[in-house]
């Protein structure tokens, strides 16, 4: 597993205290949202502020969001597109 | 300002519980008071003989002092709330209180957005919490 994929899935683990779970326990291909995690809207406003609080990296709008959300490899490589650091 | 709350608000008697706004920037920071009295009605029933105002209601206070983040009125339109975090209720407001609501805006996506809200008496911090707000409407 490249870092930032696990730096990306232990901040989805930490920000959204998904207890018990492992950078492990996340598929890399699984969607996010719906079907895959799970998760829903009020976790796409606390994870837009975790990455932009740990990676310095601002999703703008919901296109973005769509495109970052995907799945944990697609955030990975949105934050590794994004990053200015 | 005291004029305006019930123009930018929807809230009505007997749940409009902000009295006046000290401060505002819309989308970062805004400063109300609530001035609790033994005319609020819910005092009659919480509780009987010892008035004290539900911590429930200090979140409500919290969310509606967030509306004034939004630069628009919200009248016909709606914020509801969508989640707490972090909630600590450090202590009771009573009738005579002077209570300053203390919001700032942590950020928002896709209309949802995040607040960190303060609700405090004389300094004393009574209520803190994390505050989730999805605006509704056009």
């Amino acid at each position: 597993m490249s870092d930032l994929k696990l730096e990306v899935k232990e901040m989805i683990i930490q920000r959204l205290k998904l207890e018990g779970m492992t950078p492990a326990d996340i598929d890399d291909q699984a969607p996010l949202f719906g079907e895959g995690l799970g998760l829903d809207s009020i976790d796409a406003l606390e994870l837009v502020l975790g990455i932009e609080q740990t990676f310095g990296v601002k999703i703008e709008d919901e296109a973005a969001g769509m495109q970052a959300f995907k799945s944990a490899e697609a955030l990975a490589t949105y934050i590794g597109q994004h990053r200015t650091a | 300002m005291t004029d305006g709350i019930q123009e930018h608000l929807p809230h009505r008697h007997p749940f409009l519980l902000v009295d006046r706004i000290l401060e505002r920037e819309p989308g970062v920071r805004v400063v109300a008071e609530k001035l609790v009295s033994y005319g609020d009605p819910i005092l009659q029933g919480h509780f009987q003989g010892r008035p004290l105002v539900p911590g429930v209601l200090m979140i409500e206070m919290l969310a509606q002092a967030g509306g004034f983040l939004e630069t628009d009125s919200l009248t016909g339109k709606a914020i509801f709330l969508a989640g707490v975090q972090d909630a600590r209720f450090k202590a009771p407001a009573f009738p005579g209180d002077r209570l300053r609501l203390e919001v700032l805006s942590e950020g928002s996506f896709a209309g949802m957005m995040k607040l960190a809200g303060t609700v405090s008496c004389e300094g004393r911090v009574l209520c803190s919490a994390k505050l989730m707000v999805k605006k509704v409407g056009p």
